[in-house]
Parts: structure tokens; C-alpha cells; sequence
């Protein structure tokens, strides 16, 4: 008698604390998500609605102008186009770097293996605040301002990326390696023909990594190019920002849904290496 | 992470031609050579820059240790200092207890929709913080924004979140908050997830409650992701610069209340192009960083040893 009435005080204890949770939850993804409506509202309200007292929760005239705007007044679309290239280079250069040397490094045994790896890892302690200003100079130098290849070049030299590389070619078996070989297989022959397919699910996790990093990248686009038909659109959007003396938050809401797009599609699509890149990301910073 | 490199045992010998000799060293050469140009030359680079008076139009003159002096008794440099450490001893505990508190959550089992709960939370990491701080300074904005709005319809002031000298960190502390919290529940629910559900479950059974399972096993055993977790965000905190400078601008907003290191450093390089001055900055800031990074490794070596 008594042992139930516990029981059922301890149920309803249990259900009032998950209740609690779920609180705690629903308004964690309440806040989470506000943002995001309120930039794809903001982008089909005329700048005067946006503009305005009482600030209204759905467009009162909702309008596709802004997009029409942003793409035909600002090069915005080329934007897009040219961090997509910049994003495609840089996932393709780092994959293919980071995955031949993590292959090198967990595959073979040779002289000064262990040593040459503690010093990949050690580059990852170097802060990049400090590269900035000579890096520039250099860039200057080359004759390297105002292009891509800053964008591109530096950070082709992944240290984590290599150490992420490196921990799945351990799961690659030697006798696949040796088996090659006896084929007559050259040793690039095997990392490409061998290693590669293996090892696709990570090689995954680190192009999602690589992309998003690229896409969202502002501080180098910011001190390298010059020329708006180079801009990468988070520069773009930057600018757009403080470029003119007016308010131009419906083009910005309209550029922001717009950026937004291929990192929400590539993250619904992807999840699961998404989040495995994203632990690796989290790793990096 | 595992610094030590676990030794592989030796098969086949296969005693070919000397590419297979060679062929590992050719394999990792790029990453070297890229480093040494755009990594290790730097580095030595940006020390002699340090020693100089260089701005961009003049040759660069050697000032020795000066650089470095006038900067402690800077008081821009002092307050971005200030400004930074107050932003992170207050996004700090936001973003780290607050991604283990959603972390926790997560992780039990009698809660429902969790892939949901957990993919909204991710939702802001692919954000661009140049978006995300377009968008915070809409939904901030004085009298146009969301959060005036509420506050109004609630009975309180309107407050100019991005004028308010005051309000500047608050502001930062908001959009980080938001952005961040995701990626912190990521570092804590992998931790959580590498501890077995029995310990907790066995303590149920011997009658202690939930509360008591997460102080007594849960925290001690998060410590070392808790750890480092923190350095982290401590580092994170360090180079942020894409919010402050579309929400203050390069002068560090109203009374450079907004002013934070990465802001300074960037401002002293590139709009001023103080070569020299900006970098002595960054080598203190990296420093700092360098040290915390050394922390970093340490806590996360002796985490993936466990």
C-alpha cells in the first residue's frame, strides 16, 4: 500500500521532471530558431515593412523584389559563383593532400615518421593571428592580392585534416596493400585504386568540413581581394552592409536566406558526416 | 588527441624498387612545403616585423623591444584586452552550461524527438557569422527589431542594443551564445556518449536519484571535455572578429565598447597598416593562445588515453 503510493509519487515526480526538460528544450529551439524565421520573413517584406512600428510577424505584402533586387542590382550571383569554385578547390586540394599524407603516415614505416608527425600536429598550435601580417606582405610580394590563391594555397596545408585521414587508414588492412602490390600496383597506384574507396566515408566527413569552413570564410576574402567580381558572397554581404549610407536590411535578409541555402541543404542531406565534421571542426577551433 | 604514434607491425617486406622507400616522403612533402612557405616563414617574419616601426608606405625601421612597450601601456590594447576577457567570462558558462545542460537532456533516453531537438540546435553552425550578425543586428535594432518589439508589448523601455555603450558585450554574448551553443553540445555529447550507461543506471538501482547520478558520476567523469572545452571557447574568444566588426564596425562601436582583441588587431594591420605595432600585438595574443593551446593538447591527450 504504502510502497505504491511511493511509486506512484515517484512516476509523477518522473513525469513533471521530463515535463521540465521538454521546457527547457522547447524554448531552447524557440530562441534557436527565431533568427532563421525572422531573416526569411525580413527577405519578402519591402524595406518599408521592415521598417516599421509595430513590427509585424508576417509580411503584411510579401514580395520576391528583394531577390530580383539583389540579383540584378549587386553581383551577388557572381558571389555565389565564385566561393562555390573557391569552396570546390579547396575541398578537393585538402582532401587529396590530407588523405595521401595520412596515408603515408599511417601505412608505411619509414625514417623520422614519428617525428615528422608530431610536427604536422605541432603546426596546429601556431595561432593564425600571427600569420596574418606577414602573409600579406608576402602575398604583396608575389604578386598574390586581390586573387584566389590566398584563399586557397595556405590552408591546402591541413594538419587536422591529415590527423583525421590518418586515424581511418589504420582500419585499411595490409593484406589489401600487399595484394596490390603482387598486382604490380604502383604506390600512388594503391593509395588511388586501394585507399581512396576504402576510405570515402571520412574523406566525406573532411570535404563537408573543408566546405563549410571555405563558404563561411570572412577574414581572408576581407584582406585579400580588392575587386567586387572576386568577392566571396560573405564579403559581399559585408559590404553591402556598410557600402551605402541607407539601410539595406531586405537585401541583406534576401543575401543571407540565399547564402544560407547550400550549407542547409549539404547539413539535411548529409547529416551524420555533418556532425561527424563538425566534431571535427570543433576539434580545430 | 593521440600525439603518439602507434607502431605498426611490419608485413610483407616486399624489398621492391626504391619507390616504395621514397614514395611516403613524396606523399606528405606538400604539406611540408606549403607550411614552410605560409607557416613556419611567417612565424620568424612576423617576429623581425615586430622589432620595427613599418607602416605600409615607409621602410621598415628597427625600433627594437619598443613595439612591445608602448603596447602594455596601450590603452586601446588594454581595453580590448578588458573588453574580451569580460565577453568570455560571460559567454563562457552560457555556451559551455548551456551545451552540457542540452547535452544531458539529449542523452537520456525517455526523451522523445531528440534528432529533432538536436538538429535545430545545429541548425546555427552553418550560419556564417557575417549572416548571423546581419541578422542579430535586425532582430536588435532600435525601434525596428524583434527584441524591442517584445520588450515594448512586455511594458519595458525600448533600449538601443547596438548604440548603448553598456550593451555591447551583452549583445556580443547574445549572438555567441547563439551561434556557439551547438557546437558545444556536439563536444559534450560525444562525452557523454563515451560513458557507459550502466554507471548511472546502477547508482538508479541503488536508490540514488538523477540529480545525484549527475553531480556525483556525470561531472566528474565530463571533466577533462569540460576542460577542454573551455580553452576552447577561451581561444574562440580570443580571435573573434566577424561579429564585433559588422555589429560596432572597425572602430569598436560608441566609445569602442564593442572593441575586442581580434577587432584591434585587424584595425592596427589593415586599416592603419601599422605592420610593426600589429605584429607585436598578435605575438602577445598569440602568446596567450599558444599557451592555452598547450593546455588544449594536454587535456585532450590525456582524454583520448583514457
Amino acid at each position: 500500500m504504502r510502497e505504491t503510493s511511493v511509486h506512484i509519487a515517484d512516476r509523477r515526480a518522473q513525469r513533471l521532471a521530463l515535463g521540465a526538460l521538454y521546457v527547457i528544450l522547447v524554448v531552447a529551439a524557440f530562441l534557436s530558431l527565431v533568427p532563421f524565421y525572422w531573416m526569411l520573413i525580413s527577405s519578402f517584406k519591402p524595406l518599408n515593412d521592415i521598417l516599421t512600428i509595430p513590427v509585424t510577424l508576417v509580411p503584411p505584402r510579401p514580395t520576391l523584389e528583394n531577390y530580383q533586387l539583389l540579383l540584378t542590382q549587386t553581383k551577388f550571383a557572381q558571389s555565389m559563383f565564385n566561393t562555390l569554385f573557391v569552396a570546390g578547390v579547396n575541398v578537393l586540394l585538402q582532401t587529396f593532400l590530407c588523405s595521401l599524407a595520412g596515408f603515408a603516415f599511417a601505412k608505411y614505416r619509414f625514417r623520422w615518421r614519428n617525428l615528422l608527425f608530431t610536427l604536422v600536429l605541432g603546426t596546429v598550435m601556431i595561432p593564425a593571428s600571427v600569420q596574418l601580417v606577414p602573409n600579406y606582405i608576402l602575398m604583396a610580394n608575389i604578386g598574390w592580392l586581390d586573387t584566389w590563391l590566398p584563399l586557397i594555397i595556405p590552408t591546402a596545408a591541413n594538419a587536422f585534416g591529415i590527423f583525421w585521414m590518418r586515424q581511418y587508414m589504420y582500419s585499411v588492412p595490409d593484406e589489401l596493400l600487399d595484394a596490390g602490390r603482387l598486382d604490380g600496383a604502383s604506390e600512388f597506384g594503391l593509395y588511388w585504386r586501394i585507399v581512396l574507396p576504402v576510405t570515402r566515408p571520412a574523406l566525406g566527413a573532411l570535404a563537408l568540413f573543408v566546405f563549410t569552413t571555405s563558404w563561411n570564410e570572412f577574414l581572408l576574402p576581407l584582406v585579400y581581394l580588392r575587386s567586387e567580381e572576386r568577392y566571396t558572397v560573405q564579403l559581399l554581404i559585408s559590404n553591402i552592409f556598410r557600402q551605402r549610407f541607407q539601410q539595406n536590411f531586405h537585401l541583406l535578409m534576401a543575401a543571407s536566406v540565399l547564402a544560407i541555402i547550400p550549407m542547409t541543404i549539404l547539413f539535411a542531406t548529409v547529416q551524420r558526416q555533418f556532425i561527424a565534421g563538425l566534431t571535427l571542426g570543433s576539434l580545430k577551433e | 588527441m593521440d600525439v603518439k604514434v602507434l607502431e605498426m607491425p611490419v608485413t610483407a617486406p616486399a624489398r621492391r624498387i626504391r619507390w616504395d622507400k621514397l614514395a611516403p616522403y613524396l606523399f606528405i612533402s606538400p604539406f611540408f612545403i606549403i607550411f614552410l612557405i605560409f607557416g613556419l616563414f611567417p612565424i620568424v617574419f612576423s617576429g623581425w616585423i615586430s622589432l620595427n616601426d613599418w607602416t605600409g608606405l615607409n621602410p621598415p625601421v628597427f625600433i627594437g623591444l619598443n613595439n612591445y612597450r608602448n603596447l602594455l601601456k596601450d590603452p586601446d590594447f588594454l581595453l580590448a584586452l578588458r573588453n574580451t576577457v569580460v565577453l568570455l567570462l560571460f559567454s563562457g558558462p552560457l555556451t559551455i552550461g548551456g551545451g552540457l545542460l542540452l547535452a544531458v537532456i539529449l542523452n537520456n533516453r525517455l526523451v522523445r524527438f531528440r534528432n529533432v531537438f538536436r538538429t535545430i540546435f545545429y541548425l546555427p553552425l552553418v550560419v556564417s557569422l557575417i549572416v548571423a550578425s546581419q541578422v542579430f543586428s535586425l532582430l536588435l535594432g532600435n525601434p525596428f527589431g524583434l527584441f524591442n518589439e517584445v520588450l515594448a508589448r512586455l511594458g519595458f523601455q525600448r533600449v538601443s542594443f547596438l548604440t548603448e555603450p553598456s550593451l555591447a558585450i551583452l549583445v556580443l554574448v547574445i549572438l555567441i551564445t547563439w551561434k556557439y551553443i551547438g557546437n558545444d553540445l556536439v563536444i559534450m555529447l560525444a562525452g557523454l556518449q563515451s560513458i557507459p550507461p550502466e554507471l548511472g543506471e546502477a547508482a538508479l538501482v541503488d536508490g540514488a536519484n538523477a540529480r545525484q547520478v549527475f553531480w556525483h558520476i556525470t561531472l566528474p567523469l565530463m571533466r577533462p571535455v569540460i576542460l577542454f572545452d573551455i580553452v576552447l571557447s577561451t581561444i574562440n574568444t580570443f580571435n573573434i572578429f566577424a561579429e564585433p566588426y559588422t555589429l560596432f564596425s572597425l572602430s569598436g562601436g560608441v566609445r569602442q565598447s564593442g572593441l575586442v582583441t581580434g577587432l584591434l588587431l585587424y584595425r592596427t594591420s589593415f586599416q592603419f597598416f601599422k605592420f610593426g605595432y600589429g605584429s607585436a600585438m598578435a605575438y602577445i595574443l598569440g602568446l596567450i593562445i599558444f599557451v592555452l593551446s598547450l593546455i588544449q593538447l594536454r587535456v585532450g591527450t590525456r582524454e583520448t588515453e583514457r
